[in-house]
């Protein structure tokens, strides 16, 4: 894939190139060790961390065993990946799941992250807005299993605030633990609330970096907040939210257990909306020991985001070739 | 220009420069990792308590848990005395969370060949002696000989595996029957105007009154009740394998059940549905499992599934909330005996990769050699952690846990606090008179040929099974579905796996 | 300029964010509220925004002979995140110039290279066999934050924000003659330092947050960081109250679980959020003392 796809981008930085080459051939080599240079530890980093550590893929299509070591244990071919393709029912709704509510995350988590920084950008009080980013820091710290323990006190069917709060207006209670429809809108609403501050200091920062120039003469042209905002503010993010949104199609098939663990306790009712990959491997496969399984369907998961991400790279590619994440 | 070169060009040495030396740290546990010197250490001599006609050796035990600050002290004063002094060893004792038990690290240090040693249960150690994990001790168990004599044999057979022994198992207390009584809240009972419970009626009736007065209780604080009830849905007794299997140890012979396609099954799911829908088991249960645990500890709940423990030690813990309380275990019926898996607590393995395994099994040996010993190991130092009053009651100075004591846990060696009234402790140590061993204990399940389906089915008892069984799903109409996705599973495949495997087994031991 | 209209959405802004902010503070005042409280209240009445049955417990609980430990552990983590985050800054923002630099032939190669691992990962097994048996990076202090140095997804971040600042500044320090370095030095991190202070904060937090390192690489408790020592404790107590291991000599203590979890997210949290805003002045000055003398 990595010589497949670098030839052709080389194509069209070309010209770039080749009147740097025409310059000076020596110079460049030289101007490009020392990127090398500053790329080196990185490399190292990747490397050792990384790719040495892959050749335990090897062991997904290995019955493994301790005194034959890694390499030398007997080939168990597909058949770790058999229990989840065999049933297709089950797999087809965790991977279904798994997507849908990866793709509900991202649309509504990007849009209230950009939503929050442009608006931060609009404040002009300093403390006010130096408070505020680091309050909305603070969910992002606290684990699922306490979210969830706040979530079971409104959400209780007898003594959860949210009933009581319907039955004193006049409705009637509702069995939120047993929708698994409703549930979906809970885990975005939860997603947003943990994850939105987060990804709102990022686009904040991009924000921040912008010429004030831009705003000045606009100013000058008298245009309204508004259309500041949607003619300048708006377009300066959208690669950044491009950048974001191809960083988080590779994972597009990878879930967050201990979410769905410390909201739905992995309640049986709400199963069909919130059975996702890694929920059902760890019902399945962890829960019988069956680790071998699991990370047959951890590389499933892999193989499968990074088709998406080679597909939305390119697209991203044709729409702007600067936005292409590589 | 060159001079920044050369300044980031000495940044980087320096990084590797740090790099590099820490790798002289420890190449102790690299060196050995071979499997194949079983027979270098020349120890045969049993019987003599002497260490010093041993050849020195290095132990490390991974406990799981919090590491005390006395018990950091003592692993390097009098623990590491004795132990030198008894088998001539240097102990280390190295603690992990408590995730890591049976997986995660343990694994990780397995399969790298660490030389060590820690406690498991018959599942981890099927999967892992598969995988060549274990180191095979039989040829050591005789080594244990005090140990033999303080724990049961049914308890050697049940960490055998084709003969072989690869663990040994430690601690020897009444556990007959667990989970088999409802352990009632004897104060609430009382406060109803009852006495006793000795049917399922009555229970419900203890309910039906507390409830009334006090609607803010939950009954039963937990998910389960197939054993608690059984008394009342079938005449067979039943003693579960797994979730899928049991067996009637009424009848002697080697058929196994598959308990979900089984008419009791019907029965008692329908019992569980009476309880969810009148509010025995609170709404809640379905999804928030552990407030069900701490609601009965904090006392607002009514009654329990009990062991021959439970009774103090769960007092224990409620008493906290509800001084008054008092637990009561009570059957639901009379006549099956009781039925036991062996009366260990757990059981030691060794890694593959340790140099002297045979020096490990003395130490498990020491654990439970005799009172002395175990009184050091697991409250410490007489006078200094804890007092006996004339009676042999203990007081502890030093809450700190030591070698946890639910590991040792030795009838033989046990001793109780001020707290535990006499009649609890004749009737704890009474416990197990007249109960049976399981004619299922010792059999180890080898899943190898039937994987895939026995992790499809545990999907499907995750999600249709387990709340039937529970109550939270009506039974007539969520089990056809259920069924139809046990079948597709291959519960079919599995049972008959099981039952071949199973009879083989039970006809050698006949 | 300012018509009634901006005045309005203005309003409606510092309104939006107020709101947002309180929904996101509800959860702290509920763990700290619930880390005062006694454990049996909350058991039976839930969590409020005001202690119920005011104590310190828990917190007597969790240090009781604890305080020295956790004070070790407070600092290694300190130490740990420092030396974190300024190796880690060094090595993510380099090779985000690298692969930002439009000229560069093989930036899309090296820009694959770093994608490619946040993807396929080996699995925990030839990892540990790697850190232990051949970095031996086990029971060091290199290995509580060298593993962690290079994130992709803050380098990806990282490259995002330089290639933002335009492209002439750039071109016209080439005409001056500068080469890779002192563009690097002397105008991408000056003029990137929004970006820089925001992965610094987020690596800051990684490294702060991290119990993964020392659960795998460490057994020397002197190297154990906060987080793993509330970890630790906290998979401790929850294996307590499961019941399996209640003891029958000698005095039980039934550990506070749902309070003991409220303190340890305040006890892991707090310093690092009360420290935010002045982390966040502390990085800045240091990228620009920084930047001057490179």
């Amino acid at each position: 894939m990595m010589q497949e796809a670098t030839p052709e981008t080389q194509g069209r930085l070309i010209p770039g190139i080749r009147t740097a080459r025409a310059k000076s051939f020596r110079k460049s080599l030289r101007k490009d060790s020392t990127l090398y240079l500053l790329a080196l530890p990185g490399i190292v980093i990747l490397i050792l961390f990384a790719y040495l550590p892959m050749s335990g893929l090897i062991l997904v299509f290995k019955n493994y065993n301790f005194n034959d070591g890694i390499f030398g244990s007997p080939w168990a071919g597909f058949s770790n990946f058999e229990f989840f393709f065999s049933s297709m029912e089950d797999s087809l709704r965790a991977t279904r799941n798994t997507v849908m509510l990866n793709v509900l995350y991202m649309l509504t988590g990007t849009f209230c992250s950009v939503a929050i920084a442009i608006t931060l950008n609009e404040l002009r009080s300093k403390w006010f807005i130096k408070i505020t980013q680091s309050v909305m820091f603070f969910p992002y710290f606290i684990s699922w299993i306490i979210i969830g323990a706040i979530l079971f006190s409104l959400l209780d069917y007898d003594k959860g605030i949210m009933n009581q709060l319907l039955q004193t207006l006049g409705f009637s209670q509702v069995d939120w633990y047993s929708s698994p429809w409703l549930f979906v809108i809970i885990l975005v609403l939860a997603n947003i609330w943990k994850s939105a501050g987060y990804g709102a200091i990022i686009y904040y920062a991009v924000l921040q970096g912008i010429d004030t120039s831009y705003y000045e003469a606009a100013k000058i042209d008298g245009a309204s907040r508004w259309q500041i905002i949607t003619k300048i503010t708006v377009p300066m993010l959208i690669p950044s939210i491009i950048l974001m949104t191809l960083l988080g199609i590779g994972g597009m098939l990878k879930g967050d257990l201990s979410m769905i663990m410390g909201v739905t306790f992995l309640n049986p009712l709400l199963l069909p909306t919130t059975d996702i990959i890694d929920v059902y491997v760890y019902r399945t496969a962890i829960r019988s020991g069956e680790f071998g399984f699991a990370s047959a369907i951890t590389l499933y998961q892999s193989v499968f985001g990074f088709i998406l991400v080679l597909v939305a790279n390119k697209l991203a590619g044709w729409y702007d070739k600067d936005s292409k994440l590589f | 220009m060159n001079k920044k070169k050369g300044w980031l060009s000495l940044l980087l040495a320096a990084v590797f420069l740090v790099s590099g030396c820490s790798q002289g740290n420890n190449e102790s546990a690299a060196s050995s990792s071979g499997s194949g010197n079983e027979g270098t250490s020349s120890v045969t001599d049993n019987g003599s308590n002497d260490g010093s006609t041993l050849a020195p050796a290095k132990l490390k035990i991974v406990l799981y848990g919090d590491e005390s600050n006395r018990m950091k002290e003592l692993a390097k004063t009098e623990f590491y005395d004795v132990i030198k002094k008894e088998i001539n060893a240097e102990v280390e004792f190295q603690f992990l969370p408590w995730t890591e038990y049976g997986g995660g690290k343990t694994d990780l240090m397995l399969s790298t060949g660490e030389d060590f040693a820690t406690y498991t249960d018959a599942n981890y150690m099927v999967k892992s002696v598969a995988k060549g994990l274990y180191a095979d001790l039989t040829p050591y168990a005789s080594t244990a000989a005090d140990l033999s004599k303080n724990v049961d044999e049914a308890s050697f057979k049940a960490f055998q595996l084709e003969g072989k022994q690869y663990a040994i198992p430690v601690g020897n207390k009444p556990n007959s029957a667990e989970f088999y009584s409802a352990l009632v809240r004897q104060d609430l009972l009382e406060e109803a105007g009852m006495t006793q419970v000795t049917s399922l009626k009555e229970l419900e009736q203890f309910y039906d009154k507390v409830h009334a007065i006090h609607p803010e209780l939950i009954g039963y604080a937990n998910t389960d009740a197939r054993r608690i009830l059984q008394y009342d849905y079938t005449d067979k007794n039943l003693y579960w394998q797994n979730d899928f299997i049991a067996l009637d140890e009424s009848v002697k012979d080697d058929k196994i059940i598959s308990w979900f396609e089984t008419e009791e099954f019907k029965s008692y799911a329908n019992l569980m549905r009476g309880w969810y829908e009148k509010g025995i088991i609170p709404k809640y249960a379905a999804t928030n499992v552990p407030q069900l645990q701490s609601d009965w500890n904090s006392g607002k709940a009514m009654f329990w599934a009990g062991t021959a423990a439970r009774p103090f030690e769960g007092a224990a813990t409620i008493s906290q909330a509800v001084p008054e309380a008092k637990l009561v275990n009570y059957f639901l019926g009379s006549g099956r005996p009781k039925i036991s898996r062996g009366t260990y607590s757990t059981a030691f393995f060794v890694s593959t990769a340790a140099k002297d395994p045979e020096r490990y099994v003395m130490f498990f040996n020491l654990l439970q050699k005799n009172q002395e010993l175990y009184d050091l190991f697991a409250y410490g130092i007489k006078g200094t952690d804890y007092t006996l009053d004339e009676n042999g009651r203990l007081t502890r100075i030093n809450t700190d846990s030591l070698i946890p004591d639910w590991l040792l846990m030795n009838k033989n060696f046990i001793r109780f606090d001020n707290t535990v009234p006499d009649e609890f402790i004749a009737e704890y140590k009474a416990w197990d008179d007249g109960a049976i061993i399981s004619k299922g204990a010792g059999f180890n399940f080898d899943n190898t040929p039937v994987k895939n389906e026995e992790t499809k089915l545990n999907g499907v008892f995750t999600e249709y099974l387990a709340p039937i069984g529970s109550g939270f799903s009506d039974y007539d109409t969520a089990f056809p579905k259920a069924l139809d996705r046990l079948k597709a599973a291959g519960i079919d495949k599995y049972i008959a796996e099981y039952q071949k495997q199973f009879s083989e087994w039970y006809a050698k031991q006949q | 300029m300012q018509t009634t209209e901006n005045k309005g959405l203005l309003i409606f802004f510092y309104f939006c964010i107020t709101v947002f902010s309180a929904i996101c503070l509800v959860p702290f005042i509920l763990a700290v509220s619930g880390s005062l409280s006694t454990e049996a209240r909350i058991a039976a009445e839930g969590y409020s925004f005001w202690p119920r049955g005011f104590t310190f417990e828990t917190y007597e609980f969790l240090f009781g002979s604890k305080a020295q430990q956790i004070l070790r552990a407070y600092s290694m983590s300190v130490i740990v995140t420092m030396l974190g985050t300024v190796s880690a800054v060094l090595v993510t923002t380099a090779y985000a110039y690298v692969i930002s630099v439009k000229s560069f032939r093989l930036k899309n190669f090296f820009a694959f290279f770093a994608y490619f691992t946040m993807l396929f990962s080996g699995g925990t097994l030839p990892w540990y066999i790697l850190c232990t048996k051949y970095y031996h990076l086990d029971d060091t202090l290199l290995g509580l934050f060298l593993p962690y140095v290079l994130s992709v997804f803050l380098m990806f971040l990282m490259a995002n924000y330089f290639r933002s600042i335009p492209h002439e500044i750039v071109e016209s320090a080439q005409i001056d003659g500068a080469g890779h370095l002192r563009i690097f030095f002397s105008i991408m991190i000056p003029l990137g330092r929004v970006g820089l202070v925001t992965i610094s904060l987020f690596y800051a937090l990684q490294f702060w947050n991290d119990f993964y390192l020392p659960l795998m690489l460490v057994t020397d408790q002197n190297l154990y960081t906060i987080q793993y020592l509330m970890y630790n404790m906290m998979a401790n107590i929850q294996f307590l109250a499961s019941g399996n291991a209640a003891q029958v000599g000698g005095a039980i203590i039934a550990p506070p679980l749902e309070t003991a979890k409220m303190a340890m997210t305040c006890l892991t949290v707090l310093p690092i959020a009360i420290l935010y805003p002045f982390l966040q002045r502390f990085f800045v000055k240091g990228i620009i003392v920084g930047s001057v003398k490179g």
